[in-house]
């Protein structure tokens, strides 16, 4: 049996392919735009599943520092500590800081953690040259983005810091590099103001030396205990927030990449509409082209059937082919871009899924042309 | 089974109504027999195409009777919902251009309508290949139809025309593309298929010299058919 859609595309093989070329390259970007927003969870959760601690308390009446501002005392920790079901339990910081580079800044998340404390909040399997932090002053271990190499001196604040360690793949849920300093360089550098303020501060009568602040305390439970019952146990007797880490992945996910991950699922939407109605765009002006031969088939009694599967099978190929060159093209290009890009299997799918589900309606048109062609139209009536 | 290929009753055709009411056919009644090859003549606009697509069940008469062999298949209105049917299984086309499809090479464009027919791919073949030897393009079956010259094209028309073994052969002027030698070709071959394979052939036509080589000659005067004698 001939297959028409086959010689078709044989017969203009050329201009097939790179139209499928074109329409792959849109898809790519669909792609990349999947990538993009899995880049942006996955991202989100490197601090928290690096951490893997149960529970997170944070200042009352907030969503924690993931989210927003929040202080505790350190010394809560102790309070916590005394608590059955707490095993381990640590005092941490979150604080944005610009890292100075050659000729601009850099903006970084700065985690400060108890060197000499029972959690470190730096995962081993990141850490790709040197060591965590060994003394509680002045050494800092940062992210390999930053382009910091082992012992270089960093200057934040009033003093400098040596690198101790790098490490890889470490970001916050903006995207920012990750680096680590101990809980009280990072105490005086979010809590010390400078001898002017502090001068002016005394004039005016203030007097603030409590910088033994924190933005959270974390803890892990000892093995029986339930963590939404302890959670709920805390926060009744502390006046303090507690998320346990599935409730903190959704303050992540929920409120703090949700805003971006909507934006890009509407620019993902849009791209799918405009790659349908490309595609049909392209069905219709092939079929168009053809329409004489299509009134011909007609007129010497060829079935719709044999010409309608033409056009569908012809647009399905134009799609399954222009979903093969938007992977290529995607795989190609994703490492380029600046912010974590994953593509995974499972979004290619479903993007093919769609394609496929596209072109089927994208054929619609170009068959509505076929059967209602006038077959006595080629022959001039 | 009796020898007659068409035949047509009291046909009445006009297009448009009211005030752009165009009466084409009014009342036209003939029939012809297998093995004819009968030239079809009238002035420019007479309704010559038209006629020839009514019998070829692409246009729909608006009233009359019409048979194809013994089947009968218009009384007022189609005896059938698939006319296309009727054109795949018991009608030839052939045209001034070649009108081959032009994606195809020259084997697919005469297996296409059989194998739509049903006719399996072996046998299909195998029928292509007889025809194109006997129209003497035998040679060209892999070539596309833009590399051949538009002799050889209408020559595989005509092979066309014939691959679905029709029982009729409907031609619109075949040879007004040719030349004088090329027409005369394409006549005695016409003439020679009429004969051996049993088909009738009905072909506009405006060149007089092609009468000679038809059986008999249908004019279409006052809106009805009257036929001449074609010597
Ligand atoms: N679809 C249509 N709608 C309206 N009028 C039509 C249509 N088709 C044909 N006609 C009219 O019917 C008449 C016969 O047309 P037809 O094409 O059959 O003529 P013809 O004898 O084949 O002419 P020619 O020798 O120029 O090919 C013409 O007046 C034409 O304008
Ligand atoms: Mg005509």
């Amino acid at each position: 049996m001939i297959s028409l859609a086959k010689e078709d595309i044989r017969h203009t093989l050329g201009k097939f392919i790179v139209t499928a070329m074109g329409v792959g390259m849109l898809l790519g970007i669909v792609l990349i735009m999947m990538g993009v927003y899995r880049g942006m969870i996955s991202d989100a959760e490197v601090l928290l599943n690096d951490l893997n601690v149960d529970l997170w308390v944070v200042q009352d009446d907030t969503l924690g520092p993931f989210a927003e501002a929040s202080r505790v005392h350190e010394d809560l920790k102790y309070t916590l500590k005394s608590i059955q079901a707490i095993d381990k339990c640590e005092a941490i910081t979150f604080q944005n800081l610009q890292l100075p580079l050659a000729n601009r800044k850099l903006a970084v998340l700065a985690i400060g953690y108890d060197v000499y404390g029972e959690i470190n909040p730096i995962n081993y399997n990141r850490l790709i040259e040197g060591t965590v932090l060994q003394n509680d002053h002045y050494e800092i271990v940062v992210s390999d983005k930053t382009g910091y190499k082992l012992s270089d001196k960093i200057k934040l604040g009033r003093n400098s810091y040596k690198v101790v360690g790098i490490t890889h793949g470490t970001v916050a849920s903006g995207g920012d590099p990750l680096v680590y300093i101990s809980l009280k360089d990072a105490q005086e550098l979010q809590f010390t103001y400078t001898n002017k303020r502090i001068q002016t501060d005394r004039a005016r009568g203030i007097i603030n030396k409590d910088t033994h602040l924190v933005n959270a305390i974390i803890a892990t439970l000892k093995a029986g205990y339930n963590v939404d019952i302890v959670a709920q146990e805390i926060q009744k007797w502390h006046h303090k927030n507690v998320y346990t880490k599935v409730q903190q992945k959704v303050v992540l996910t929920r409120n703090v990449v949700e805003k971006a991950s909507k934006q890009i699922g509407l620019f993902t939407v849009i791209l799918i509409a405009v790659a349908t109605i490309i595609i049909a765009l392209i069905i219709y002006t092939m079929t168009l082209e053809k329409m004489k031969e299509i009134s011909i088939m007609k007129l010497i009694g060829l079935p719709n059937s044999m010409i309608i599967k033409m056009i569908v099978e012809e647009t399905l190929l134009l799609g399954v082919l222009a979903f093969i060159f938007g992977n290529i093209f995607a795989h190609l290009i994703y490492g380029k871009f600046p912010k974590n890009v994953v593509l995974e299997l499972n979004d290619a799918w479903l993007l093919f899924g769609i394609v496929v589900i596209a072109s089927i309606f994208a054929s619609f048109i170009g068959v509505k042309k076929v059967i209602n062609a006038d077959p006595t139209v080629a022959i001039g009536g | 089974m009796s020898n007659i290929a068409i035949k047509v009753e009291n046909l009445y055709k006009s297009f448009g109504k009211g005030d752009t009411l165009v009466e084409v056919i009014k009342d036209a009644s003939f029939t012809i027999d297998k093995g004819e090859l009968v030239a079809l003549v009238a002035p420019s606009g007479a309704g010559k195409t038209t006629l020839l697509m009514m019998i070829g069940c692409v246009d729909t008469p608006n009233s009359g009777q019409m048979w194809i062999g013994d089947e009968k298949v218009y009384d007022n209105k189609w005896l059938t919902k698939e006319t296309r049917k009727l054109r795949r299984e018991k009608i030839g086309f052939i045209f001034q251009a070649h009108y081959l499809i032009p994606f195809l090479n020259i084997i697919d464009n005469l297996t296409l309508l059989p194998q739509s027919n049903g006719t399996n791919d072996k046998v299909s073949k195998a029928k292509a290949r007889e025809l194109l030897k006997y129209l003497d393009i035998a040679d060209k079956e892999k070539a596309m139809p833009s590399q051949l010259s538009g002799g050889q094209n209408q020559r595989v028309a005509i092979a066309r025309a014939l691959a679905n073994n029709p029982q009729i052969i409907l031609a619109d002027e075949p040879t007004a593309a040719l030349d004088i030698h090329r027409s005369v070709d394409v006549l005695k071959m016409l003439k020679k298929i009429a004969l051996e394979q049993n088909v009738a052939i009905i072909m506009v036509t405006h060149d007089d010299r092609m009468l000679p080589y038809c059986d008999r000659v249908m004019e279409i005067e006052n809106m009805g058919v009257v036929f001449k004698d074609s010597k």
